[in-house]
């Protein structure tokens, strides 16, 4: 039950006859009902979210694939000039795919479509295989990637696509906002969030980086949907703005706590917990 | 190089279709294109296909329901090619009898080599 609905049923359980409160009764029934009414609206436009978003996958796919029939030579040799438009067409149409995606993992998040599929893995193979992944965009930029995990990191049991998922959204923003020569790091150790004392035993998985820094004050704005530090239209980053929103919806998935430390100029240290096994 | 095969492409959209037809092609395989549930079924039983790559999701319906039929009438593998990337999805397929979940798009060279495997056994 959230706050709002615990004070409507508080106030409507107390019983009088005094004219005011049956005033005040029927304003809250007509609030009710505009609440209901407004969250009906916001499932519809998150359905409408998920289905866009899947009927974008169908033209992408062909963009992509005739692309990368005429990058594979399946259709004759291309000439080097042809070949760097080609593979244009692929990277712009890949990155448009990966957004797709996020969009359509947030509207999954955000009407509660998620669910864990758990299987047994270390850490250090979903992190091995993200930066994997990130390789030419580092190279690109020449940023340094260092990859440590301690050596008693148990195995986990968790859901291995939705936790690299998190791991791939906090490295990319990592390798988004690093300057050229910088640095990113990630790591696991055995560990637990800040102030929790008493939760279940799990890892924290940590993704550094050398950049500029967040103040503090944007720590909490950054996890939520849509935003940006700078969401102007000259704005020099790019994206839907939902990658941490989706990273933390997927940590809590898994029982787990985002965080991050930093300060202007200082870097970013993001933090995450997976507990080592999921609540039955 | 396995020996050409007759392959269905069950597939809405011309433009996927088209690609998927080049790609399996140039494995020297025979290619049809099915648009429909009804096309898939009038083409599978008249012209019965070794593989059978199958969209999900068609106009007159779930795709799925062509899984068994095609087999009856003599497709040797039948392989789901999806744009839901889900877990849910991937259960669906597997438990309609289908022998592999592949989420569109799927690499044009993999595509390539994942058909001779297929049509190869």
């Amino acid at each position: 039950m959230n706050r709002l609905d615990a004070r409507t049923e508080a106030l409507t359980s107390v019983s009088t006859s005094d004219p005011r409160i049956s005033a005040l009764e029927n304003q809250l029934k007509e609030a009710a009902v505009e609440i209901a009414e407004l969250r009906a609206r916001d499932a519809l436009k998150t359905q409408f979210l998920a289905n866009i978003s899947h009927d974008l996958r169908t033209p992408l796919t062909a963009v992509i694939t005739h692309a990368e029939i005429l990058r594979d030579g399946i259709l004759g040799e291309l000439s080097p000039r042809q070949m760097e438009s080609v593979r244009g067409i692929i990277s712009g149409g890949r990155q448009l795919l990966n957004q797709v995606g996020e969009i359509l993992a947030y509207a999954r998040g955000a009407a509660n479509q998620l669910t864990v599929v758990p299987s047994r893995f270390a850490m250090r193979d979903v992190l091995d295989q993200v930066s994997g992944l990130n390789e030419s965009l580092l190279k690109k930029k020449r940023i340094s990637l260092t990859v440590e995990a301690d050596d008693d990191v148990p195995v986990v049991d968790a859901d291995r696509e939705k936790i690299a998922h998190v791991v791939g959204n906090l490295l990319g923003n990592a390798i988004e906002f690093t300057p050229s020569e910088g640095r990113v790091w990630l790591r696991a150790r055995r560990g637990s969030a800040p102030g929790v004392t008493d939760g279940p035993e799990s890892i924290v998985v940590e993704v550094g980086d050398s950049g500029p820094g967040i103040a503090p004050e944007h720590h909490d704005l950054i996890f939520r949907e849509f935003a940006q530090v700078d969401s102007t239209p000259s704005r020099q980053h790019h994206g839907t703005g939902l990658g941490l929103t989706i990273a933390r919806k997927l940590v809590e998935l898994h029982g787990g706590k985002i965080w991050v430390e930093s300060q202007l100029g200082q870097g970013s240290r993001f933090f995450f917990t997976v507990p080592l096994r999921q609540p039955d | 190089m396995p020996a050409p095969a007759h392959v269905l492409i069950v597939e809405d959209s011309d433009a996927v279709a088209s690609a998927m037809r080049i790609l399996v092609e140039s494995g020297g395989h025979r290619v049809s294109i099915a648009p429909t549930i009804a096309d898939a079924l009038a083409i599978g039983t008249s012209d019965p296909a070794r593989l059978v790559l199958l969209d999900v999701t068609l106009p007159d319906g779930d795709g799925l329901v062509l899984v068994q039929p095609l087999r009856a009438a003599g497709a040797k593998t039948v392989i789901a090619l999806t744009g839901h990337d889900d877990a849910d999805t991937r259960r669906r397929c597997l438990e309609a009898g289908c022998d592999d979940v592949l989420v569109k798009p799927v690499p044009a060279r993999e595509l390539v080599a994942r058909v001779d495997a297929w049509t190869g056994g």
